[in-house]
C-alpha cells in the first residue's frame, strides 16, 4: 500500500482505565481471575437515551468509542466506516436464543434480534452520524479487526479522506463459563506469557475505535501497513512473513524500536511467537499487551492504542516491557499478534 | 452454487429456465411453524451433504457443508490450478454460521456444561475456514458479514484486491444455512409471507427465507492470460452505500439504494440506459420493494429496463443471496436469458412497475445486481458478458 | 379501566427498557407514535409481543397495531373489549 493511515483520532473502551484523559498504563487493571471485563463509561455522555435503551454492551461499547474518536479527530462525518468483531453481539445473540429455547420458540421479541447482527455495531454509528458512505463488517475470527485496516488503507489509496474503524467484542457471563468449563481459562496469576510456562488464555472483552485520515493534521503517528499470515506450518514461516513484510517497506527487523507481541498465555498457540522473542530482542525492544487486554478476536486494536500512545510519548511502559533495551527515539513499531496459533498479523505503526 | 434450486449451477440453470420455484414445504428445519411456513431448503439432509463433498465429519455444521459444496464446484469449474503459485484469497461471507449447529446445543453448553465444544465453531470464521482448508487456499482469507448485502461486498472486496495487486485471483460469496434462530428473527419481525412470496406484487405479504451458499472465481487479467482461461463475465462496477435512516427498514425514498445504483453506474463509466437487465433484491417485503422501487425510479426515470426477482425461486439467502444472483446474472448474459419474477400479478399501484414473469431470451451486455441488508447496507454490482474468440 | 392504564404504563416500561420514564410521565391519551413517547416500528412489535405475554391476545396483521397502540388508553380499550382485562 502506498498510502498511509494517519491516527488522527482514537477511542478505547476497555479492562483498563483507557477513557481516562492522558492515561498512559500509569496503574493496570488484572482480570477478575481469568477474565478480563471491560470498564464500560458512563454512556449516557454519548448516546441519547431513546438509542441506549435498545442497546447492548457491545452496541454501546461502539457507539460510544466511535464517538471519542471521531471527537479527537474534530470531524462530524467520514467516508467510511468499517467494523471488525468475531462475535457480533453477542449479549442480544445469546438472549434471543436463550428465548427461543427457553420459551420454545414463544414469545420472542425482535429487539435483540435486530442488534444481534454482527453489523448492528457498523451501522448504528451510520445511522446517528447520518453516514451514507462505505459500510463494512468483518467477522473473521483473529483477522477481523486486521482486515478494518486493510480496508481502510486500500480505501484511503482509492481517494477517500477519513475512515472510521473499529474493532469491538464483547463476552456474556454464560460465554466466559462456557469458556471455563472446557479448561480454556488460565487463572495461574502469571502474566508473564512471554516465559512461554502457562497454558490456557485469559479472556477479554473491549472496543477500539480509530479515524484514519489521508492527512496528518494532528496524528503522532500513522499505520503503514498489515500483512496476514493463516494457518502457518512452522516458526520460520512466522518470521519469513515479518521479514518480508518489513521489506514491502524497506526496512528490516533492525529498524523496528519496539516489537509488540500479541502472546495470549497458552504456550501451544504462542509457540510460534515465542521462537521469534530472541531474534528480536537484541536490537529492538520488545514487549506484550494481551496481559492487559485480554485474549479475544479483536484485540489487535487495543494493541494498536498501545502502540499510538507509546509514541505519543516516547515511552515504553514498564508494565508491558519484556526486555530491557532502551531506545531514545520510538519510530517504528511492529506489532506482531497471533490468535489461536491460526491467524497471525503484522502491523507496522510509525512516526508521523 | 448450491441452493433450493439445484445442488449446482446445472441444475439450477434447468429449474430457472423452467420458471420452477425450489420453494415449499419445510423438510429439515425443525421448527414448531413448520407446517405453517414454506422455504428454500436445499433438499439434501447434512448426511447428503457430507456424500456431496465426500467428506464425513460430524464436526461440520450445515453451514460449512453447503460452504464447501458450493465453493468447490466453482473451483473446479473455473478450472484454476490452486497449486500453480498464483496468490489466491478466499472472501467469504455469512449471517447464520454456525447457529444452526449452536442452537441445538446452547442450552445444555449453559445448564450442564455438555457440548462445550460446540462452541468453537459457532463463529462466522469457522465456515470460512473449512472453506480454505478443504480447497488449501492459505494466501488471504476473510469473512464479511452484513447481513443480505454481505457476498456482495465479498465480490467488491475480491475485485478491489485484485485491483490493488494484492492477489491474482479470489474465490468471493457468500453461505447460510437455515436456523430457528433467524428463522423466528424474521417471523418475529412479522416479514415472512407463510405462503410463497409475491416481489413486486400489490399484495405482497413478506419474503420466504432460503438457504445457499454460492461462489465465483474472480481471476485478474494477467492470471487469466497466463493459463489461457476464460472468464464468463466481467465486474465492471461496484457500490457499497449506507441508508442510515433504521436498524431493519428500508427508507421510503431508497436513498442507500439509489446511491449504491448511481456510484456503481458511475464506476462502470455506463449509462442507465445500457443496463439491460436489472436482478433486483426483491425479497418481497412490502417495506423492501416499495423502497427498491423508488430507487429504480429515482436512478433510470421513465425507462427502467427489463428487471426480476429471482426470490421466488431461491428464498431469501441471507449472505448467500448476493452470490446466488450473481451466479444467476452470470448465466442470465451467458444464455441471453431473463429468468422471471415467479407469481407475479398486480403491479405496486404507487409505481406501476412490471417485471419480467415469463423466461424470456434477450440479448444481455450488462446486468445490475442488487443487495440491500439489514443496518442500511446497500450494494449494487454490474456484470459484462465477455465474448471470446 | 384506570387500574389497567397503570398497569399497562408499567410493562409498556418494562417491555420498552424506557429507563429514564416512570409511568406518572405517561400521559394516557397522548400519541405513542411520532411525537408522545417517540416509538418506532420496532417498539410496535414489542408492544405486539407485550399484547401476547400479558393477555394472551395474538395480533396477526402488524397492520392493525396502528390504531391498538395510538395511545395507552386505546391499547387498554382494545384488552378491555377482547375480554382480557
Amino acid at each position: 500500500m502506498k498510502v498511509k493511515g494517519y491516527i488522527t483520532g482514537s477511542g478505547c473502551i476497555s479492562p483498563q482505565n483507557t477513557t481516562e484523559k492522558d492515561y498512559f498504563f500509569e496503574n493496570v487493571n488484572g482480570p477478575e481471575v481469568d477474565f478480563f471485563k471491560a470498564i464500560e463509561p458512563s454512556y449516557k455522555e454519548h448516546i441519547n437515551s431513546n438509542l441506549l435503551r435498545r442497546m447492548g454492551r457491545a452496541i454501546k461499547m461502539g457507539v460510544s468509542a466511535a464517538r471519542i474518536a471521531m471527537t479527537e479527530a474534530g470531524i462530524e462525518n467520514v467516508d467510511a466506516i468499517i467494523s471488525g468483531t468475531g462475535l457480533g453481539c453477542f449479549e442480544d445473540t445469546e438472549k434471543f436464543l436463550l428465548a427461543i429455547i427457553n420459551n420454545d420458540e414463544t414469545l420472542l421479541t425482535p429487539t435483540s434480534f435486530i442488534q444481534s447482527t454482527h453489523n448492528t455495531v457498523g451501522s448504528q454509528v451510520a445511522l446517528i452520524m447520518k453516514c451514507h458512505g462505505y459500510n463494512y463488517t468483518y467477522a473473521h475470527r483473529g483477522f477481523s479487526f486486521d482486515t478494518c485496516v486493510m480496508d481502510a488503507l486500500m480505501n484511503l489509496e482509492e481517494g477517500k479522506n477519513n475512515i472510521l474503524i473499529g474493532g469491538i467484542e464483547e463476552h456474556t457471563p454464560n460465554y466466559v463459563e462456557i469458556f471455563r468449563k472446557g479448561k480454556k481459562l488460565n487463572d495461574n496469576n502469571s502474566n508473564k506469557y512471554f516465559e512461554g510456562k502457562t497454558s490456557g488464555i485469559q479472556l477479554g472483552e473491549g472496543t477500539t475505535f480509530f479515524v484514519l485520515s489521508n492527512e496528518k493534521k494532528n496524528a503522532v503517528a500513522a499505520i503503514d501497513g498489515v500483512a496476514f499470515l493463516y494457518k502457518p506450518q512452522s516458526a520460520k514461516e512466522v518470521a519469513d512473513k515479518a521479514n518480508s513484510f518489513l521489506k514491502t517497506h524497506n526496512i528490516s527487523l533492525e529498524n523496528i524500536d519496539l516489537v509488540l507481541f500479541g502472546f495470549s498465555g497458552d504456550k501451544e498457540f504462542d509457540k510460534y511467537l515465542l521462537e521469534m522473542l530472541p531474534s528480536t530482542s537484541k536490537n529492538s525492544a520488545t514487549a506484550q499487551f494481551k496481559h492487559l487486554s485480554g485474549e479475544y478476536y479483536t484485540a489487535n486494536a487495543f494493541a494498536i492504542w498501545t502502540a499510538n500512545k507509546i509514541i505519543e510519548n516516547q515511552k515504553i511502559p514498564d508494565v508491558i516491557r519484556i526486555n530491557s533495551v532502551s531506545k531514545s527515539n520510538i519510530n517504528l513499531i511492529l506489532i506482531v499478534n497471533g490468535f489461536q496459533g491460526i491467524n497471525y498479523s503484522f502491523t507496522l505503526i510509525t512516526k508521523c | 452454487m448450491i441452493s433450493a434450486i439445484g445442488n449446482n449451477v446445472s441444475e439450477a440453470y434447468v429449474n430457472l429456465s423452467n420458471a420452477k420455484t425450489g420453494i415449499g414445504k419445510v423438510n429439515y428445519l425443525n421448527t414448531r411453524y413448520k407446517d405453517e411456513f414454506v422455504l428454500g431448503e436445499v433438499k439434501l439432509s447434512n448426511e447428503q451433504l457430507m456424500d456431496l463433498i465426500s467428506y464425513h465429519s460430524p464436526a461440520l455444521n450445515r453451514t460449512s457443508l453447503l460452504g464447501i459444496a458450493a465453493a468447490n464446484e466453482a473451483v473446479k469449474h473455473s478450472g484454476i490450478d490452486l497449486k500453480d503459485g498464483l496468490r489466491t484469497g478466499l472472501i467469504s461471507s455469512t449471517t447464520v454460521g454456525g447457529m444452526c449447529k449452536t442452537e441445538l446445543f446452547y442450552g445444555e453448553m449453559v445448564n450442564e456444561g455438555k457440548h462445550l465444544e460446540v462452541l468453537d465453531s459457532h463463529d462466522a470464521g469457522e465456515s470460512t475456514e473449512e472453506i480454505a482448508d478443504h480447497l488449501g487456499i492459505k494466501d488471504f482469507v476473510t469473512t464479511i458479514s452484513t447481513a443480505c448485502s454481505s457476498a456482495a461486498n465479498a465480490i467488491m472486496l475480491g475485485s478491489r484486491m485484485i485491483k490493488h495487486g494484492m492477489l491474482d485471483r479470489v474465490i468471493v460469496g457468500g453461505v447460510d444455512s437455515l436456523s430457528k434462530f433467524t428463522f423466528n428473527g424474521f417471523n418475529t419481525l412479522m416479514i415472512l409471507d407463510k405462503e410463497w412470496c409475491k416481489p413486486f406484487d400489490e399484495n405482497r405479504k413478506g419474503l420466504n427465507l432460503g438457504e445457499a451458499g454460492a461462489y465465483l472465481v474472480i481471476e485478474s487479467e494477467t492470471s487469466l492470460k497466463k493459463r489461457n482461461g476464460k472468464a464468463l463475465a466481467k465486474v465492471v462496477g461496484y457500490a457499497n452505500s449506507n441508508d442510515a435512516y433504521h436498524q431493519t427498514a428500508s427508507s421510503p425514498d431508497g436513498i442507500g439504494a439509489t446511491t449504491a445504483i448511481q456510484q456503481a453506474l458511475k464506476m462502470s463509466g455506463l449509462a442507465p440506459s445500457q443496463i439491460d437487465y436489472i436482478n433486483m433484491h426483491g425479497t418481497g417485503t412490502p417495506n423492501n420493494d416499495q423502497s427498491e422501487s423508488k430507487a429504480t425510479i429515482n436512478v433510470f426515470g421513465n425507462n427502467v429496463p427489463k428487471f426480476s426477482s429471482t426470490k421466488a425461486y431461491t428464498g431469501h439467502t441471507l449472505a448467500a443471496a448476493a452470490g446466488v444472483e450473481a451466479v444467476i446474472s452470470v448465466l442470465s448474459l451467458q444464455h441471453n436469458k431473463i429468468f422471471p419474477n415467479l407469481n407475479f400479478t398486480t403491479p405496486i399501484n404507487e409505481f406501476g412497475l412490471v417485471p419480467v414473469t415469463k423466461v424470456t431470451d434477450q440479448n444481455l451486455n450488462h446486468v445490475l445486481s442488487n443487495s440491500f441488508g439489514f443496518g442500511g447496507n446497500c450494494s449494487s454490482l454490474i456484470f459484462r458478458i465477455v465474448n471470446e474468440g | 379501566m384506570d387500574a389497567l392504564i397503570e398497569k399497562l404504563k408499567g410493562q409498556i416500561i418494562e417491555q420498552l427498557n424506557l429507563a429514564e420514564i416512570k409511568p406518572a410521565d405517561i400521559n394516557p391519551d397522548a400519541p405513542l407514535f411520532g411525537d408522545g413517547l417517540g416509538l418506532d416500528s420496532i417498539d410496535a412489535l414489542e408492544l405486539i409481543v407485550l399484547l401476547e405475554k400479558y393477555y394472551q391476545i395474538k395480533i396477526k396483521n402488524p397492520a392493525d397495531g396502528k390504531m391498538i397502540f395510538e395511545s395507552v388508553r386505546t391499547m387498554a380499550a382494545f384488552i378491555q373489549s377482547q375480554g382480557k382485562a
